[in-house]
């Protein structure tokens, strides 16, 4: 042993866990690569009869969504590389950036479907509210770790000022299923930070009452409220008379419940190939899985779904720090109740509200945000002795 | 991590246990336990039974050469169903998008021809670049009610060539539908008008496709049919029309019409005004069939402007605007003229069948006339002499036919009516005066006599006074008659199809444009034969004494045409021609003469007969000879001369 000092192996297994590259978790890394394949199938088929019908490329919406599945794997590689105790020392920064953006586009944004939520860049469009509901969480996460253990009821109540701000702009866009989203990774992230029990009940009574007197002042247009409440009265829809949103939902139940056991097959579906679902290759995508795949299909989905969603739960307990753990749940609850919402709204038992399907909606802004969160999480993962 | 952390991360991990659990349950209740209720929904959504148009056939000239075919164009609709305000909004932004006023969309939307039952029609082709129809599909929330469709629409590669004779299509109206009851058409089809697309219309139909077919929300139809009967493609037509000969006289026809234009009337009557020409045609005649090889109308119209419908306005400009002429009308079909000196073969006709003159008899031309007081004088004031049938035929002797009018006149008035009408009998025989069956439609024409006289005249006049003095057919009616003057009328067609008579040696023939239907792989589905109308008696002899008279007007110094065919290779295209200049309007109302020019050719052995009929242009001579001498030029690929109309006199 006299001369070269090698390693002991001790060191060496220390060395070599502290080496972040050789603990990725490649299920949670692959998964969302798997549903955003099976989304440009799924939007390919949805599309490409209406693409043709007007003399425009088939692969139209596939070739543009696929860019942005593209830059979401790279955004998602490069969330992955910086060691995000950076981010956490930075979150700070990082909420202050976003805020900026959130209120310019209310101010120089496009509008369309009566949101001014994007944009507008030449051809592209970049929706910044997608963006905030990740560095909402990275920045409410870092303030909790800042404070572990000790969120007092001034400290929390700076967290909700923190949160409020960035869900109020969003509100004046007017975008209410991005709000809403927002509240729940905020409540999440509260719960699991420690609140405590009787300030968290203070909390959702301000948020119930708050709901309350903006329905009674008319903050909301009537066709919002007509969207959140179709699903509760579903037993009769006449399509001469219906309103839009009992049209959307009558369609959207049709062709999901068409689909049957095994689906109408790919590419196969009457009502998807005939254009029957309104939005469909963006919020109401999952009518095209439930139609052509069926519940084989529709089920398949979804335990990708959960398996990604049980990935992030398992790295929330294995996070080297509090920020980590802090980090991955904001995310996890952001995923589950868009997932939950937005294919619960397809079945009529959620109201419907404008949330993209994560990986598997058109939309470049939610796809790539969804990438660069679950780049964040594996980033956890990956660092997770070091 | 502290016990309380790890017990608040599992809470939630139960709640998402719990949201999805929910999302599978609702899923399989939705698909397996409902049953066949969404399935039936979903059927009844989007099956329906629809009609489709087939593609229209096609129209081909004699050798093969695509004269109309089809080709998509896309077209901007309108739902009916928006409404106020959404309906000024989408046409506000409809109006930006494709850079067409509002309130011109707004009088399309509004236009009482279209459909009330389908979407608006509001552009079409090239008023819809591909930029537009991107944003309208990408941007679709923007466009309520909005949609992008294909149409197939008829494409002319020629452009105006053969309009006239090709016709244009249109979209079928309430009228034209329920004058079409039972057959399979359904409001919106396309529809021949006119020309060969309205008298081939069930041909170049077909049979349209019945499919149970899906359809999406807008009630479009999606998809690969379930249940289908395929219909036949409309089949295409081919023309007895020579695509390189018809354009050479539309060329012709255009180029001697606008130098007409610039030439002076040198009768002192019309103010020696240029010369009006407004307008003209030339029909070219295959004799042994009756094919019509090449006919053209001036001015035309481009066919391609009926193109998803024409506007209200530019329709009525096109049938009303007097500055254009008519540019629709068919003037080789539907126009009637004098004949003038062209009629000359039927008087010479009569006269040697029915006994008036032999082909050789000499006459003495003195350069008049004199009847009752009244002298019929030569044109140009000329007298020509000791001279036969030919030589009147080559120079164009008016004195010689005079004579010849106030013979018949006095048969009619102290004889023999019968054989004092033969001028109006041998008329009727070779085709004038009444429809020749022509497919596309024609006018008459007439053949003036002592009873049209008489009915024309009770007609015209209320006063039994008047009636008393225009019901009189006088020797000056026989008289001008026998020049082609007068009353009688012919039609430049039914003008090429007596000359086409007299050149096969009696055949009159029914005028065609159509040679054969073929499906769309080509296969041969009917012929279209010649169709003989009737034989006309014509001596051998007699028919060779014309025909030299007319070859000596072309190649005689002192022929009428001879000028007009200097340098042409007689030698190797022998061409008998005879001019016409024919006097319309009266004193009051003075026009220039109609310029006529009939010949046929090779004159031994004679396969074709070319006639032009030029309005308001002066000596046959001068403008319509060289316009058939340069579709001559063309139909024996010989060197094309330019049309030149002479300023300096000539006469006829």
């Amino acid at each position: 042993m006299a001369g070269v000092a090698l390693p002991s192996t001790q060191a060496r297994r220390a060395t070599a866990e502290a080496m972040p590259l050789r603990h990725v978790d490649w299920v949670l890394v692959a998964l969302p690569m798997a549903i955003s394949a099976l989304g440009l199938l799924m939007v390919y088929s949805s599309t490409r009869t209406r693409l043709a019908g007007q003399g425009l490329s088939e692969l139209y919406y596939v070739q543009r969504q696929g860019v942005a599945v593209a830059i979401g794997v790279i955004a998602m590689a490069v969330a992955m590389i910086i060691d995000y105790r950076k981010l956490r020392d930075m979150s700070p920064l990082i909420y202050i950036a976003v805020m900026p953006m959130l209120a310019g586009v209310l101010l120089l944004g496009a509008t369309r479907k009566g949101t001014q939520a994007w944009f507008q860049v030449g051809p592209l469009q970049f929706q910044p509210s997608e963006l905030a509901k990740v560095a909402l969480v990275v920045a409410l996460a870092g303030y909790c770790h800042m404070h572990r253990g000790d969120l007092d009821a001034p400290r929390l109540a700076i967290a909700v000022g923190l949160a409020a701000l960035p869900i109020a702009l969003v509100l004046q866009q007017p975008d209410l299923g991005t709000a809403i989203v927002l509240m729940v990774c905020v409540g999440a992230v509260l719960v699991v930070a420690g609140v405590r029990g009787r300030h968290f009940a203070v909390l959702a009574l301000i948020a119930v009452t708050a709901m309350g007197v903006a329905v009674k002042a008319d903050v909301f247009q009537e066709y919002q409220l007509d969207r959140l409440t179709s699903f509760l009265d579903q037993s009769t829809v006449d399509t001469q008379t219906a309103t839009r949103a009992e049209y959307n939902l009558a369609q959207s139940k049709t062709a999901i419940g068409a689909g049957g056991l095994t689906g109408a097959g790919l590419f196969a579906g009457t009502q998807t190939k005939l254009s029957y679902v309104p939005e469909q290759h963006t919020d109401f995508i999952f009518t095209v899985v439930g139609e052509e795949l069926g519940f084989a299909g529709g089920a398949m989905l979804l335990a990708l779904f959960a398996l990604m969603v049980w990935r992030i739960w398992r790295i929330a307990l294995l996070a080297s720090d509090f920020f980590g753990t802090l980090l991955c749940i904001g995310l996890l609850a952001m995923f589950a109740f868009q997932i939950f919402e937005n294919v619960g709204m397809t079945m009529g038992i959620m109201p419907i509200t404008g949330i993209p399907l994560p990986f598997m909606s058109y939309g470049g802004s939610a796809t790539i945000a969804s990438f660069l969160a679950v780049g964040l999480v594996a980033n956890v993962h990956m660092r997770r002795f070091s | 991590m502290t016990d309380t952390r790890r017990v608040r991360v599992s809470i939630v991990g139960v709640v998402a246990v719990a949201l999805f659990s929910t999302l599978v349950g609702r899923l399989w209740f939705l698909q397996v336990g409902s049953g066949a209720v969404y399935v039936k929904a979903a059927k009844e959504n989007s099956v329906r039974v629809v009609q489709t148009e087939t593609p229209r056939g096609r129209i081909l000239d004699r050798n093969g050469n695509v004269l109309v075919e089809n080709r998509v164009a896309w077209a901007v609709t309108v739902s009916r169903e928006l409404g106020e305000p959404r309906l000024s909004a989408v046409l506000g932004s409809l109006s930006e998008l494709l850079a067409i006023d509002a309130k011109e969309l707004r009088k399309r939307f509004e236009d009482p021809r279209s459909s009330p039952l389908k979407p608006a029609v509001l552009a079409v082709d090239a008023e819809v670049p591909e930029a537009a129809r991107v944003v309208v599909q990408e941007r679709g929330e923007d466009y309520p009610g909005v949609r992008i469709v294909p149409l197939e629409v008829r494409s002319y590669p020629d452009a105006t060539l053969a309009a006239h004779a090709l016709g244009y299509v249109g979209e079928i109206n309430a009228d034209e539908l329920s004058a079409r009851k039972g057959e399979d058409y359904v409001l919106g089809d396309t529809i021949g008008r006119s020309g060969v697309e309205a008298a081939y219309e069930n041909d170049l139909r077909g049979a349209p496709e019945r499919l149970t077919v899906e359809v999406d929300p807008a009630g479009d139809v999606v998809g690969d049919p379930l249940k289908s009967d395929a219909g036949e493609p409309g089949r295409d037509v081919v023309l007895t029309i020579d695509e390189g000969v018809q354009r050479v006289a539309e060329e012709s026809l255009a180029s001697a019409i606008l130098q007409a234009r610039t030439v002076r009337n040198e009768d002192y009557q019309a103010g020696f005004a240029n010369f009006a020409a407004p307008a003209g045609s030339v029909v070219v005649l295959d004799v042994n069939t009756g094919g019509i090889v090449a006919m053209a109308s001036f001015p035309t119209y481009d066919p391609a402007e009926f193109t998803g419908g024409i506007s209200t306005e530019r329709y009525a400009q096109l049938t009303e605007d007097d500055s254009l002429f008519q540019p629709l009308l068919n003037r080789a079909a539907q126009g009637t003229y004098a004949p003038g000196s062209t009629f000359k073969i039927v008087t010479a006709l009569t006269a040697m069948q029915y006994g008036y003159r032999g082909p050789d008899d000499w006459y003495t031309d003195t350069g008049s006339v004199t009847v009752e007081g009244t002298t019929f004088h030569n044109a140009g004031g000329r007298s020509y002499g000791s001279i036969d049938l030919r030589r009147a035929m080559t120079v164009s002797s008016d004195a010689y036919f005079f004579e010849l009018g106030r013979q018949l006149w006095r048969t009619w008035k102290l004889e023999d009516q019968e054989r004092g009408l033969a001028m109006q009998t041998v008329a009727r025989d070779l085709g004038f005066g009444a429809p020749s069956g022509f497919e596309l439609g024609e006018a008459a024409g007439r053949v003036p006599d002592p009873e049209w006289k008489r009915d024309f005249a009770r007609v015209l006049w209320d006063d039994p006074q008047k009636v008393r003095e225009n019901e009189i057919w006088y020797p000056g009616d026989q008289i001008n008659m026998a020049v082609g003057q007068g009353d009688v009328l012919v039609t430049p067609l039914q003008l090429a199809n007596a000359y086409a008579t007299l050149a096969n040696g009696g055949t009159l023939r029914t005028p065609e444009l159509g040679m054969q239907v073929r499906d769309v792989n080509g296969g041969i589905v009917r012929t279209i034969e010649p169709v003989t109308t009737r034989q006309v008696p014509i001596d051998a002899g007699q028919r060779q004494a014309i025909l030299d008279g007319m070859v000596g007007a072309v190649a005689d110094p002192s022929g009428t045409a001879y000028g007009a065919f200097a340098g042409f290779p007689l030698d190797q295209v022998p061409v008998a021609g005879k001019t016409g200049t024919a006097q319309i309007g009266s004193a009051t109302d003075a026009k220039g003469d109609t310029s006529l020019f009939a010949a046929v050719f090779p004159a031994q052995a004679p396969k074709y007969v070319a006639v032009a009929v030029i309005e308001q242009a002066g000596w046959g001579s001068r403008v319509a000879a060289p316009v058939v001498r340069r579709v001559i030029e063309a139909m024996y690929d010989l060197p094309l001369t330019p049309v030149v109309v002479p300023h300096s006199s000539a006469s006829d």
